[in-house]
């Protein structure tokens, strides 16, 4: 990471990206440490098995798609983790009150830093200007609304604040994988771009 | 057969009909209505009134409807005159109502006799239409402490595996094909979100419901004032958390019926066990009860207070606090009331003032009261000041502190500085004077200035010194009268002069030295007052013997004649001595001085110089002093010590400090450890140890040797005496007459062939000596008679050849030295045996008629064991020598036998002596001689010693010789023997033995 750092200019794109990805990797680990976290507050048993579908799930008509388009529906798919986890927070306020433990302490670091992440890739995208955002799939439904089965009462509130986090985990995984990528081939474009212009003074 | 059945059934059939005819069988009753309440369990059971036929008595039952399990079953009684038109019934569930379905029945009875069932069925949650997993009751909330019963619906196709309530597993109870239920007992308090409930089914998937388990409210102590005068706040404490959290079961609050809410009108105070409640109101209403509910699911409490809240104002904190004038003395401080309603309004104000020194509280009061003097304030020093108030009328609480503002007073000229001088010479010492306080100074001191003036020259000298010097030296020169003055200044001015007459050095003054005790980390000091006193006293201090010290003093007004001293240097186990001196126009006047310790420790170091010194038989202990920094305490005295073991048995406890010495008296000879110690008020010290080894005492020595010598004399005397009156008894004792032995004629000088002779057990040619008693002289002290026989001519010898040493034959020379008993004497004595130098005259006395006959020479070896025989040199007599090698020669019957040991081995009579010398030379290359038969006569000595003489060669390999006695001795001598043997090895020794 520091080499990285090093061999970026501060405020090139590779200096944004490599940011990016530190940032991805951090709000990684702190969504791994928030679910545990959270089952052990709950004391929710380990050998449980959950629904596993997908809460944020994203469909896409292309099969194919560029890493900058990847970007852009990861930026799409952090955006509504965000809106999940605000959600899961007010949420649990309206359920507990404000807690000032671990748990709510690294919650609410999770949303500011996720926040922070969403605002990164938009300027990564935005700096793109020839990112073509995907044609989304007709065939795939919307992306899911907040959905919560209130007839399961607080437990299933509570299920499916797991399942948030999980997604939480998921999402932030493939976000530091995705702009990893995304910051190699920007690194090399760089590299190729730099021989180019060097080769054209001589 | 077959007819008799159906004539008995149809008799039966005939007898029912008939009783129904006869009314026998209530009325079924009709339209019987279920209604669940699932929150509550509570199933209510209503049934229309049969108007036609008073029923008084219903069977109720309930049953779990799958498996037909009864679960209640009661008979219930009604009032035949009960208004309305139909029955009711309540029965609560101990399972929620969800958990699966119930069947409700209920029939009339009337005696003995009912009706028939009429039945409603209430589903479940657990019936097939409903596939999915579920878990009842949900979201419940009880108190801490109670049961609840769960229930799980497991999924359709899977199986029930297990309940968890939290992480411990529940047991489970079946109730139909899918529910299971399993009962919670004494429920601790849960998280704020809730106690989770856990159902797993075979495949691990599970469902679950929470449970919140808390308190009702807890609230308390509530209490309502007005602050701004147009609204109420009530507060009160908490009390007992609830565990209750969340909008739907954290405890909600109505004051006086009106809601308080979060972040409206409901506040936490600053203690956060407190919460506060405001309302608008007029101050009009008079007193009134103020209404506090509290509310959660599990209970509800009211709290009131009764109070006419224009008695209660408590203000709020003045504002903008702040000093329009501040001088060095003084400051006059502004606030602001934010409430309108306090301009009028009277009220009584506190400001508190608070320095690096001091703190001060000035009390304001008045309508509307927004200003302050603050007074007796010290010049340049800092201050905070805050404000708060209450009401003059009908006083309630104070308000709130305003917030602190800080100002600072201006400066003034410092203060007179406390001065005072110290000598150790007349012409050494300085002037010393103590820092200014902050409250002293009044301004940061620049410089000290330091005036000599002496009257007598008036002359004057000015010194000035830095701030941070505070001493400076005497007058130049003769310090007699000589006055001293110095002043202190800052930036506001010069402070007033303080001044000091040198007085004349008193160090070597006789003063009477006073002992003063510490107490409480000081000294209590007393002394008389003097009458010329015009300015108080001043005690000075000091430690003692402290070269160049810091002094300190104290001035003490006149009139009073004692000062407690304390000071924050008075260090434990350091003297110190004060002066106490009176303080005049003139120089000060030394009154007296005191020592003493603030806090006696014990001595640090041990006497000095200890040592010990004999005195005969007492020992003298003396010693120097303990060092006085050492002692750390005036000493009470010293124990002296001797050890015992590991420890140390004191021996004297010396009262009195001024002894040096101490002796130890009557003590024997020996090793003496002595230790002493000097102890303090605080303890001993250490202790130092000399050691003495006492000797015994040169007069005693000298006795012990005269009393020595004069019973020596003394017994010499009477030894002389006796053996002189007895000389005859003794001289027959010890010295008895012995026969000369006769000896052949021949004597074998040439040796025969070497080569041929063997070692062979042959008798020697011997002489008999026959001792004859002599019966005259046998009463007295008998002296037996020797004759000499001759062998030669003793038919009765053993018939062996004469010892011919010329012959061929192998020479066997053997000398026989027995002394034959024939058994006629008389019993030997009994210490014969273990006599020693008197052998030879016990064996004569033990025989009246003695023979001896030498038979030969017996080797040691042949006596079979006997012990070595001593030398001769040790002998009293003569006897033989023997020779080991003839052990293995000499036939064990010629052996002398148990009886002849004494006279072989004791016997001081004549014997051959010879020995063998094992670290001979080799016989083949060493020479050897023949034995010299004329020995040289012994001296005239009465117990000659025996004389060995040896001869430095071996004789030839397996020869021996044996010297026989001298035929022709001189008649003043005895030759007794002289003998020789041959061997292998070894040396020939010649041993002659001379008696007189």
């Amino acid at each position: 990471m520091a080499g990285e750092q090093q061999s970026s200019r501060p405020g090139s794109g590779r200096s944004r990206t490599g940011k990016a990805v530190s940032l991805a990797r951090l709000l990684h680990r702190d969504c791994t440490r928030l679910l545990e976290l959270y089952k052990e507050k709950e004391s929710l048993p380990s050998e449980h098995s959950l629904e596993m579908d997908r809460i944020v799930s994203l469909c896409v008509s292309s099969p194919n798609l560029s890493t900058d388009e990847r970007v852009w529906l990861l930026h799409s798919a952090l955006r509504q983790c965000l809106g999940l986890l605000e959600y899961v927070i007010g949420r649990e306020e309206e359920l507990e009150g404000e807690g000032e433990g671990e748990y709510e302490s690294v919650r609410n670091s999770v949303r500011d830093r996720l926040g922070h992440l969403l605002h990164t890739t938009r300027v990564l995208l935005k700096n793109e200007e020839e990112t073509n955002v995907p044609a989304p799939d007709p065939d795939c439904n919307k992306v899911k609304e907040v959905e919560v089965d209130e007839g399961d009462g607080t437990f299933g509130v509570k299920l499916w604040i797991y399942r948030v986090l999980q997604e939480l985990i998921h999402w932030t995984h493939s976000a530091s994988e995705t702009l990893h990528t995304l910051h190699s081939e920007r690194e090399r474009e760089q590299e190729v771009g730099d021989s180019e212009s060097e080769g054209a003074e001589i | 057969m077959d007819h008799c059945l159906l004539w008995a059934l149809l008799l039966t059939s005939q007898v029912r009909v008939s009783q129904c005819q006869n009314g026998f069988q209530p009325p079924v009753p009709q339209r019987v209505r279920v209604e669940p309440d699932f929150v509550s369990q509570v199933l209510s059971i209503a049934w229309d009134k049969d108007l036609t036929y008073p029923v008084l008595f219903y069977d109720i039952e309930v049953l779990r409807t799958e498996l037909g399990e009864i679960v209640y079953n009661y008979t219930i009684e009604v009032r035949a005159d009960s208004a309305g038109r139909f029955h009711h019934w309540n029965w609560t569930s101990p399972i929620p109502l969800e958990c699966t379905s119930h069947t409700v029945r209920v029939r009339s009875r009337q005696q003995q006799h009912t009706s028939d069932w009429s039945e409603q069925i209430v589903p479940g949650m657990d019936i097939p239409v409903n596939t999915g997993a579920k878990m009842y009751p949900q979201d419940r909330v009880v108190a801490v402490g109670s049961n609840t019963t769960f229930c799980c619906i497991v999924q359709e196709r899977k199986e029930f595996k297990s309940f968890k309530y939290k992480t411990s597993i529940l047991n489970s109870t079946r109730l139909s094909r899918r529910s299971y239920a399993g009962t919670v007992t004494n429920q601790p308090p849960s998280i704020p979100s809730g106690t989770n409930v856990v159902c797993l089914d075979d495949s691990n998937y599970y469902t679950g419901t929470v449970v919140f388990v808390g308190y009702p409210p807890g609230d308390r102590d509530l209490v309502c004032e007005t602050r701004d005068l147009v609204s109420v706040e009530c507060q009160w404490r908490i009390g007992q958390d609830t565990y209750l959290r969340g909008v739907q079961r954290q405890t909600h609050y109505t004051l006086n019926g009106k809601q308080c809410k979060l972040h409206n009108n409901l506040v936490k105070s600053s203690k956060k066990d407190k919460l506060q409640c405001q309302l608008s109101v007029t101050l009009d209403q008079g007193e009134i009860n103020w209404t506090l509910g509290a509310r959660n699911p599990l209970g509800t409490i009211q709290l009131t207070d009764k109070a006419d809240i224009n008695h209660r104002v408590r203000p709020h904190a003045p504002l903008e606090v702040y000093t329009a004038n501040v001088y060095s003395r003084n400051a006059s401080v502004h606030w602001r009331w934010g409430p309108n309603g306090y301009r009028t309004l009277p009220l009584e104000c506190q400001a508190h003032v608070n320095s690096s020194e001091n703190t001060y509280t000035f009390d304001y009061s008045g309508p509307g009261v927004s200003e302050a003097l603050l007074k007796d304030l010290q010049p340049d020093e800092e201050y905070t000041v805050r404000i708060r108030c209450r009401t003059q009328q009908n006083t309630w609480k104070w308000g709130d502190w305003s917030l602190d503002y800080n100002f600072q007073t201006i400066k003034e000229r410092p203060d007179a500085l406390n001065i005072w001088v110290w000598m150790d010479s007349n012409q050494t010492g300085y002037v010393k004077w103590k820092p200014l306080s902050k409250s002293e100074s009044h301004g940061q001191i620049v410089a000290y200035e330091v005036t000599y003036w002496n009257p007598e020259e008036d002359g004057r000298r000015t010194l000035s010194l830095p701030q941070t010097q505070h001493r400076a030296p005497l007058c130049p020169g003769d310090i007699g009268d000589c006055v001293i003055t110095v002043t202190a200044r800052n930036s506001a001015g010069t402070s007033p002069a303080a001044s000091i007459t040198i007085p004349r050095f008193s160090a070597g003054e006789v003063h009477t030295l006073y002992k003063v005790s510490g107490r409480n980390g000081g000294f209590d000091l007393f002394w008389p007052p003097y009458a010329n006193t015009s300015c108080g006293y001043v005690v000075e201090w000091c430690p003692t013997g402290k070269q160049d010290c810091d002094v300190d003093w104290r001035k003490v007004p006149a009139g009073n004649a004692s000062a407690r001293i304390e000071s924050g240097s008075f260090v434990a186990g350091v003297r110190y001595t004060f002066s106490i001196y009176a303080c005049s126009s003139g120089a000060p006047e030394l009154l007296e001085r005191r020592q003493g310790y603030v806090v006696e420790l014990a001595p640090a170091q041990h006497v000095s110089e200890l040592k010990a010194q004999q005195y005969g038989s007492d020992v003298l202990l003396s010693w120097d002093e303990v060092p006085l920094d050492g002692r750390r305490g005036f000493i009470c005295g010293y124990t002296v010590y001797t050890p015992n073991g590991s420890h140390l048995v004191p021996i004297e406890n010396i009262t009195d400090p001024n002894t040096r010495s101490y002796m130890v008296r009557h003590l024997s000879p020996g090793f003496y450890k002595f230790t002493v110690k000097a102890h303090t008020s605080g303890g001993q010290d250490g202790g130092v140890t000399v050691s003495l080894k006492l000797d015994p005492s040169t007069d005693w020595l000298v006795i012990e040797i005269l009393v020595a010598l004069g019973a020596m004399t003394g017994f010499l005397f009477l030894i002389t005496i006796f053996c002189y009156t007895k000389r005859q008894w003794v001289k027959k004792t010890f010295y008895p007459e012995i026969p000369e032995p006769k000896l052949p004629e021949e004597w074998p000088t040439t040796p025969g062939t070497f080569g041929s002779r063997t070692l062979a057990v042959e008798p020697c040619p011997h002489n008999t000596v026959h001792i004859v008693e002599n019966p005259e002289r046998e009463s007295d002290k008998f002296s037996p008679e020797v004759e000499l026989e001759e062998e030669e001519g003793d038919g009765a010898g053993a018939g062996e050849s004469p010892p011919d040493t010329d012959s061929s034959d192998p020479v066997v020379l053997r000398y026989y030295n027995q002394v034959v008993d024939d058994g006629s004497q008389g019993p030997r004595s009994a210490d014969s045996s273990s006599s020693s130098s008197s052998d030879s005259s016990s064996t004569s006395l033990a025989s009246t008629r003695t023979d001896v006959t030498y038979t030969g020479i017996q080797s040691a070896a042949s006596s079979s064991g006997a012990p070595v025989q001593p030398e001769a040199s040790d002998m009293g007599g003569y006897r033989p020598q023997m020779t080991p090698e003839l052990a293995s020669a000499e036939p064990q019957a010629d052996s002398a036998g148990p009886a002849d040991f004494p006279l072989l081995g004791d016997f001081g009579g004549y014997q051959p002596q010879i020995t063998w010398r094992a670290d001979s030379r080799p016989a083949s290359t060493a020479p050897w001689a023949a034995p010299h038969p004329s020995a040289p006569p012994s001296s005239s000595s009465p117990t000659p010693p025996l004389r060995r003489a040896q001869i430095a060669y071996p004789p030839p390999p397996g020869f021996t010789t044996c010297c026989r006695a001298n035929p022709d001795p001189p008649p003043s001598r005895r030759h007794h023997a002289v003998s020789f043997f041959g061997g292998d090895t070894g040396l020939f020794q010649l041993i002659s033995v001379f008696n007189p």
